[in-house]
């Protein structure tokens, strides 16, 4: 037990006084800017949001730009970075075996999953937009793998994806005795992890989006429904022209969330082993380059390469919201 | 069944006004036939899906539950016999076999230092953070918000070799500081954008009316604003626990010591310790279920207010 004080002490004592210093700076900023004679409002809003701007500098401005810098250096933390110009990306596009199947599982890991949890998700909220009763206790029961840490729900899926005793297969034997075919091998098969990947993804996510779906839909003036049921609107044009018009700024919202969430798996990734050909996801790449074998530089110029595909990603979708997304506001 | 389904129909204003819609159209056999089929037919698919969540669900705490000889019997049986209740602690002991002073007092103790010392650093700084954007006409103001939401977009890893050498350069590293002191300034900019929606719902008047009682902003902000904002603050607890309790890349990253392990570290370090023939999956269960039971009792106890907070982002952002 006195170890454990020992660790936990000089942290708390460091915590709080960063807490105070950060306190006291607040309280100072706010009224010295008065004193020199700044509009109260400004020096209070100034020294309210103070937290976040010394935290944007020192936590993401100052690691964004340097890590930017890093990406074009070999840098083993030893020894200063050395500058090598373009040499980390041209590796990345050539010579690095790992790259592409890490791309390329990562990417598709992406593509399936997010639609395809946004099309559950979307089921779902509309059978419980249909007046269901005891709606909180489906809400609830939905909601509950959301709440589940990524690392017990991956430790979960690979037992029911074991080949030879897990849940999965034994759901399947018929299926396999049908076709007269082995048994699947899942996380094992290289050709299978991916869909293994995206089936425990979907679990995890479906029910925590259809959630969202569902107040989005709740939402919906039911005057919008009226109208055009008196216009003669079936069921199918009502979805068409009322209930997804009125729905895209929620399913912007969660495709948008989705496609940045889905291209940073990690977690899921340590605690399932998977055959070395079918590729790591690119976090899990960076994070080896890293800290295993310590190419802080080469790292790097992975990490900016994610972020210019989470970049293009998202604008195109932004983009292409123009086309989809209503929103109400800019209607007049 | 008429009876019941008026009744149900009358409970709430939304309910009552379909109902003179629906008076509207022409009430035939046919259409009740219809209408009770498609009842049938919402709860029968609800409920074929909540199997697909729930029985991962069982699965977990059955396997956590069975002997080891239990674990490949086919057909599966849900309910073990005999039941193994001393797979839970015996997955400790187990632990504490390879880790001789991580029992599970002391994981339990690493996890709450780590959860609750973050939590309450986020709750405050990015609390204070959004009522400076919501309340407050500065210069920048609008520039800085939109900076802060692009934040959101960049992804960790960008940023975490730059923030890993900053630490090291502090000699922090091998302590619980990351984790813990970086969040006074590094709170998440969805936690402060989501907070800040919600204050904008609440007029200025309750505040006005305590600042001509002469209360400086530091009162009116703690008495008057902190509780009108209570439900937000206590759905974003819940997601600010949840994250840090489940959080596997920053102790991954800045602890080596193993005594030092949350829960998280302390299931991959006895996953790794196990040889791949033997991968003990009663014990594993176990542990994840210990790991998430609390996650789900916080999350039963507080979930009115966790999914409109949840809600809030998507819908009115």
């Amino acid at each position: 037990m006195e170890a454990a004080i020992q660790s936990y002490w000089p942290t708390l004592v460091r915590w709080s006084l960063v807490g105070g210093t950060l306190g006291a700076m607040m309280y100072l900023l706010n009224t010295g800017l008065q004193r020199v004679g700044v509009k109260r409002d400004v020096a209070r809003g100034y020294a309210f949001v103070l937290p976040w701007i010394i935290g944007f500098l020192v936590f993401s401005l100052y690691p964004f730009v340097y890590s930017f810098y890093l990406s074009f250096t070999e840098y083993n933390i030893f020894q200063p970075p050395r500058w090598i110009g373009l040499d980390n990306y041209v590796r990345m596009f050539t010579s690095d075996r790992n790259f592409w199947p890490s791309l390329r599982l990562t990417l598709l890991y992406a593509f399936f999953n997010v639609p395809l949890g946004m099309i559950g998700a979307l089921g779902v909220a509309l059978l419980l937009n249909r007046n269901v009763r005891a709606i909180g206790f489906w809400r609830t029961l939905y909601y509950l793998p959301a709440v589940l840490p990524a690392a017990a729900v991956a430790l979960l899926w690979r037992w029911m994806f074991s080949p030879s005793s897990g849940l999965i297969n034994f759901f399947l034997q018929p299926f396999y005795a049908l076709f007269n075919m082995e048994p699947l091998a899942w996380f094992t098969d290289p050709n299978l992890v991916l869909p293994a990947y995206v089936i425990m993804g979907m679990w995890g996510v479906f029910g925590a989006n259809a959630v969202i779906l569902l107040a989005g839909l709740k939402n919906i003036p039911r005057e919008l429904y009226e109208a055009a049921q008196i216009d003669g609107a079936g069921a199918w044009a009502q979805f068409r022209s009322v209930t997804i018009p009125m729905l895209s700024p929620t399913l912007f919202y969660t495709l948008v969330t989705g496609i940045i969430g889905a291209l940073q798996i990690f977690t899921q990734a340590f605690f399932i082993t998977t055959p070395q050909r079918a590729g790591q996801f690119l976090n899990v790449l960076i994070y080896q380059e890293a800290f295993a074998f310590r190419h802080m530089g080469y790292a790097s110029a992975l990490a900016w390469f994610l972020l210019m595909v989470i970049l293009v990603l998202t604008l195109l979708v932004i983009r292409s919201s123009a086309l989809w997304v209503y929103y109400e506001s800019e209607r007049g | 069944m008429k009876v019941r389904e008026d009744e149900a129909m009358a409970a709430t204003p939304a309910v009552a006004r379909e109902k003179t819609m629906r008076s509207a159209r022409v009430r035939t056999p046919g259409f009740r036939i219809r209408h009770s089929l498609e009842r049938f037919l919402t709860y029968a698919l609800l409920i074929f899906f909540s199997f697909f969540v729930l029985i991962p669900f069982a699965y977990m705490i059955s396997t956590s539950l069975k002997t080891e000889e239990q674990l490949f019997i086919w057909p599966i049986r849900w309910i073990p016999d005999p039941i193994a209740w001393s797979n839970y602690p015996q997955a400790f002991v187990e632990l504490n076999r390879i880790a001789p002073n991580l029992t599970f007092w002391r994981i339990l103790a690493n996890t709450l230092f780590i959860t609750l010392l973050a939590m309450t650093a986020e709750l405050i700084a990015v609390s204070m953070v959004a009522y400076g954007f919501a309340r407050f006409q500065f210069p920048l103001r609008n520039t800085l918000f939109i900076i802060l939401l692009s934040t959101m977009m960049l992804p960790g890893i960008v940023t975490l070799i730059p923030t890993f050498l900053i630490w090291r350069n502090l000699q922090l590293i091998n302590t619980y500081d990351p984790l813990v002191t970086g969040i006074w300034l590094g709170g998440g900019a969805w936690a402060v954008f989501l907070l800040r929606q919600f204050l904008l719902t609440i007029p200025r008047d309750f505040e006005e009316a305590a600042y001509i009682d002469g209360a400086n902003v530091l009162q009116v902000f703690v008495i008057i604003m902190l509780p009108l904002i209570k439900p937000a603050l206590l759905a974003l607890a819940v997601l600010i626990f949840q994250g840090n309790w489940n959080n596997f890349m920053g102790p991954l990253i800045y602890l080596n010591s193993v005594d030092q392990f949350p829960m998280v570290m302390a299931l991959k370090f006895f996953q790794e310790s196990l040889s791949k023939e033997a991968p003990k999956w009663h014990y594993m269960m176990a542990m994840s279920t210990v790991m998430a039971a609390p996650l789900l009792l916080l999350y039963f106890m507080a979930q009115r207010y966790f999914i409109e907070g949840l809600t809030i982002g998507g819908v009115k952002g």
